[in-house]
């Protein structure tokens, strides 16, 4: 069996090769860069060499003589243009060039137009600021931070969760344990560059540029720009990457529309990969407290979690995983508090699973600092503190795979050869050591619309205006639409991309399959209705038949008694040549403004800890072998496992692939991963791909993804729980782990590198 | 067999560049507008000056007027209009831009076009037949879902048929070091390999 097309187990669909796969071989996919455009220009950004202060002065004069300079667009060129907005679909407050302060290193000052890429770069790099420079804050410890209670601070968090009395039980517990862990800033580097492409067709502004929300930019384009929504177009046909970095929009796709207009042509500007570790988001520096307190049984009694995390000074940025880490396992009493440490930084955005990376990393590197304390089995250990409901609102789990995944990931490792003495597995120079950690993920869904035509031969078009960053989502798409037609999956077509498709939600969250395939299904479903009333009326071709009963598949209309009719005589006898159903679903327990709300640009998210029947989340349990030389302390991970549930599973290819790419992230997230911050100047070091670690090819070797069935009706109408987040959660505490039993030494500050095993 | 002639030797506006290019690779877009074909690239008024390069890019003969600066990568992907070729860092650290420049595989970012000139370089567009056959490479990355976003698999695709080539691709160990020079963010690394050996033991009749 091919390990890249699982076989289909309960409740799982096939793994069809992606509807777009023949695009991406062959260079024909059309990322937005990629996009052919008229007459071009070329712009190039100016970034700050401070951190904090004030541009005094601009020298220009150099940049303007470069042949072939066509315009500088820098301080008072956007003044009649509205500050960005922190939220929804913007990334940051900071509108860079409509005041002189600087908040962060490498923040716009200016940008450079003009005939030719060559041209534009040169003019960028002449350009000159004098400043009144303060001394920046760089991050925790850094005198000047401001440190804040986070919750009620962002929509997204909103309290501190808390149950029963955590001091008396952790005072006590027989057994107990208080430690501290960190995890280091790091930027989502897609491979793709951001770039934005503007040109104006009289009062319509169209923008090429990869974004995983092209309705909520064109919204909030549209509000900084003063212009009507209808007259902005967002265009993203395919993204290169996007992790997160393309879910908010940043000022300088304003900046280059702005360009456009005074140029009258359009203009194409794409921010190098050092500019872009300073002018996109990235994921902000976390510290963390964990006291957990068990008895000798093994049963927790008491668990808290403070979080810390670094957040621009601007702007309220917070992920507060306590969330999630609060609900784990069977706490018995819990405390959690996490705070904002305000510093003269870029605003931190959405990095892959945001919360759940660096707080489940830490609750789960204590979890196997517990196991230890205990004497007891990592496995055993959380199969003792499983929950019947999640401790702080007492809700149950609408599903929870948990034990099972632990319990088939387990046994494809071979956990029962371990030794658990630390140390004690060696293979000639090379230690081995074997960890594991549990992976969580929030599910949640939101209101999304959709067309599907089909015609009288059998073609489907579905219109969706979600985003492929990757995941598959056009081939589920398809694959819905392919399955509730009863047509071939090469009938079906699917656009995506464009603000001027019915909208969808951000491609952020994990919501993107759940969302996009309740809406296809919706209109799938609308039209099957209609066909059957037609197929069932007086002169169609099964009338006499109860049109609940009918079924479509391999282009036929078939009633259960087995009577059954070509789909193309329905239309003919309908008298019509395509049936086009435009649907908006909205998940349960939506508000009645949620519907608006996704044609403003604001997705309204559903499901996770948000509900009032169950909370809502996808599981994972994983494995992971590394291989440390004795000499050297170089560090392998020669073998990972992970079994998930996530509900149904649409197409066990692309859920593979993506689980697969999750866990190799979190092989970087342990070894690789750090933008070092040089704390004199609050700047960026590493600020390329040779410097910026993320594992290649030679860092992984033997990975094995288990998809493990599961049924959950009560998540969405589509029963999709989302995972392309799932698999980068835990996979750190698990390498952590690992390191631990193969060394005795516990690292609890990523990413742990030779260094830190050598002390 | 490396030339550097003066803009006028060739005689070609940008017109006729134009021409060449819509005949030569007819599926290729057009990046540039009928407005700028008009003007001869060289004398294009405000410019530094500008070289005149060959280059035989999958196959076909293209003269192309060029800033001395552009890069073999910008060269495709602005001047040509074959956009398959990727940019990912345009420091040679990515991949992305990987193609074959008489057979061998070349950071096309880290290579000035002019370098480049009376060469053959080939991109992922002039790697499938002209009835549309696909490549074994190209057809073994489908295979194994060699790819997610597809951002990096044009680069990772050239590099993988330089590294069959080679002789680089003798054990799956082997694979995994010579490919670590194209990232791939999405790290479908596993599937890679997977796919590379199909198509080297493809290419080997095995």
């Amino acid at each position: 069996m091919d390990p890249a097309a699982p076989k289909p187990k309960e409740n799982m669909g096939e793994p069809l090769p992606r509807v777009d796969a023949r695009l991406k071989v062959t260079g024909q996919a059309a990322y937005p860069a990629d996009l052919p455009t008229a007459n071009l220009a070329y712009g190039a950004l100016a970034t700050s060499s401070i951190a904090k202060g004030r541009v005094t002065k601009l020298h220009l004069d150099d940049a303007r003589s470069v042949p072939g300079l066509l315009d500088i667009v820098t301080y008072g060129d956007m003044d009649k243009v509205e500050k960005p907005k922190f939220g929804n679909a913007g990334a940051t407050s900071i509108g860079p060039l409509h005041d002189r302060t600087i908040f962060h290193d490498g923040q716009i000052i200016a940008l450079a137009v003009a005939e030719t890429f060559e041209a534009a770069e040169e003019a960028a790099q002449l350009i000159r600021a004098d400043y009144e420079e303060e001394k920046p804050s760089a991050s925790f410890d850094s005198p000047g931070t401001k440190t804040i209670p986070a919750a009620g601070k962002s929509p997204l968090f909103k309290e501190d969760v808390k149950a029963g009395d955590f001091d008396a039980a952790y005072a006590a517990a027989a057994v107990r344990i208080d430690a501290r862990y960190s995890t280091p800033t790091q930027h989502h580097n897609p491979i793709e560059l951001f770039s934005t492409t503007a040109f104006w067709q009289g009062d319509q502004l169209i923008v090429h540029e990869p974004s995983q929300n092209v309705t909520g930019w064109k919204a909030e384009l549209a509000r900084e720009l003063k212009i009507d929504p209808p007259n902005v177009r967002i265009v993203s046909p395919f993204i290169g990457g996007a992790f997160g970095s393309k879910g908010p929009m940043t000022p300088r796709t304003a900046i280059v529309a702005v360009a456009a207009k005074r140029l009258g042509r359009p203009v194409r500007c794409v921010t190098s990969r050092m500019q872009a570790f300073g002018t996109q988001t990235y994921r902000a520096e976390t510290r963390h407290r964990i006291r957990i307190g068990a008895g000798k049984d093994g049963r927790i009694t008491a668990f808290a979690h403070e979080g810390w995390e670094v957040t621009s000074r601007p702007d309220p940025y917070v992920v507060g995983g306590t969330s999630a880490t609060g609900r784990m396992y069977d706490y018995g009493s819990v405390l959690t508090h996490v705070s904002l440490v305000q510093a003269d930084r870029n605003t931190p955005g959405y990095m892959r699973s945001p919360p759940e990376t660096p707080y489940v990393y830490a609750l789960e590197n204590a979890m196997d600092e517990m196991a230890v304390a205990l004497g007891m089995d990592p496995v055993e250990f959380r199969r003792i503190n499983e929950p019947k409901a999640e401790p702080i609102g007492k809700k149950p789990f609408s599903s929870r795979s948990l034990i099972q995944c632990y319990e088939q990931a387990a046994n494809a490792f071979g956990w029962a050869k371990r030794d658990p003495k630390v140390g004690a597995m060696r293979d000639g120079d090379w230690l081995i050591g074997m960890g594991c950690a549990t992976a969580i993920y929030p599910t949640a869904v939101a209101p999304c619309a959709a067309r599907v035509r089909l015609t009288s031969d059998g073609d489907v078009r579905v219109q969706c205006g979600s985003h492929e960053i990757g995941t598959g989502v056009r081939t589920v798409a398809a694959q819905m639409a392919s399955e509730r037609l009863g047509v071939p999956i090469d009938k079906v077509t699917v656009e995506m991309g464009d603000s001027s498709l019915p909208p969808a939600p951000v491609s952020g969250g994990s919501i993107s399959t759940a969302s996009v395939c309740s809406a296809v299904l919706k209109a799938c479903d609308a039209i099957r209705a209609k066909l059957s009333a037609g197929a069932t009326a007086e002169g169609g071709p099964l009338a006499g038949s109860h049109n609940e009963e009918l079924d479509l598949d391999g282009g036929k209309i078939a009633a259960r008694g087995g009577a059954s009719a070509k789909i193309e005589d329905v239309f003919k006898a309908m008298q019509i040549g395509a049936i086009e159903e435009y649907a908006e679903f909205a998940p349960k327990g939506a508000t009645p403004e949620a519907v608006k709300k996704l044609y403003a640009g604001q997705s309204e998210f559903h499901g996770g800890d948000q509900d009032e029947d169950s909370v809502k989340y996808a599981f994972g349990a994983e494995f992971v072998e590394v291989r440390i030389n004795s000499y050297t302390r170089e560090i392998r991970v020669p073998r990972i496992v992970g079994a998930f549930a996530a509900g149904r599973i649409m197409n066990t290819r692309t859920a593979r692939s993506q689980l697969m790419g999750g866990m190799i992230w979190g092989i970087g997230q342990a070894l690789h991963e750090a933008t070092e911050v040089d704390r004199r100047y609050a700047r960026y070091v590493n600020r390329d791909l040779q410097d910026y670690l993320v594992p290649v090819n030679a860092d992984t070797r033997d990975l094995q993804v288990i998809l493990v069935p599961e049924v959950d009706h009560a998540v969405n109408p589509a029963g999709v729980k989302g995972l392309g987040e799932l698999g980068n959660v835990g996979t750190a505490a698990a390498v952590a782990s690992a390191v631990y039993h193969a060394t005795g030494k516990r690292i609890r500050d990523l990413p742990i590198r030779i260094d830190q095993l050598i002390a | 067999m490396s030339r550097i002639s003066a803009p006028s030797t060739t005689g070609l506006s940008r017109r006729s560049f134009m021409t060449a290019t819509v005949s030569a690779a007819a599926a290729a877009p057009l990046l540039s507008s009928p407005t700028r074909a008009e003007k001869p690239a060289a004398t294009r008024s405000g410019l530094r000056e500008t070289v005149a390069v060959s280059l035989r890019i999958n196959k076909q003969p293209y003269e192309l007027s060029l800033d001395a600066r552009t890069s073999l990568l910008d060269a495709l992907r602005d001047h040509v209009g074959l956009t398959g070729t990727k940019k990912g860092c345009d420091h040679g650290q990515c991949g992305a831009c990987t193609v074959l420049v008489d057979g061998k595989r070349v950071l096309s970012c880290l290579s000035f076009a002019v370098m480049n000139d009376g060469k053959e370089v080939t991109t992922v567009e002039g790697l499938a037949s002209s009835d549309g056959k696909l490549h074994p490479m190209q057809q073994a990355f489908i295979d194994h879902d060699a790819f997610q976003c597809g951002y990096c698999t044009p680069g990772q695709i050239m590099s993988a048929i330089g590294c069959v080539n080679e002789g680089h691709a003798n054990s799956e160990d082997d694979i995994r070091e010579y490919m670590s020079g194209n990232i791939c963010r999405c790290a479908a690394y596993p599937n890679i390999v997977a796919a590379v050996v199909q198509a080297r033991d493809q290419a080997r009749g095995t």
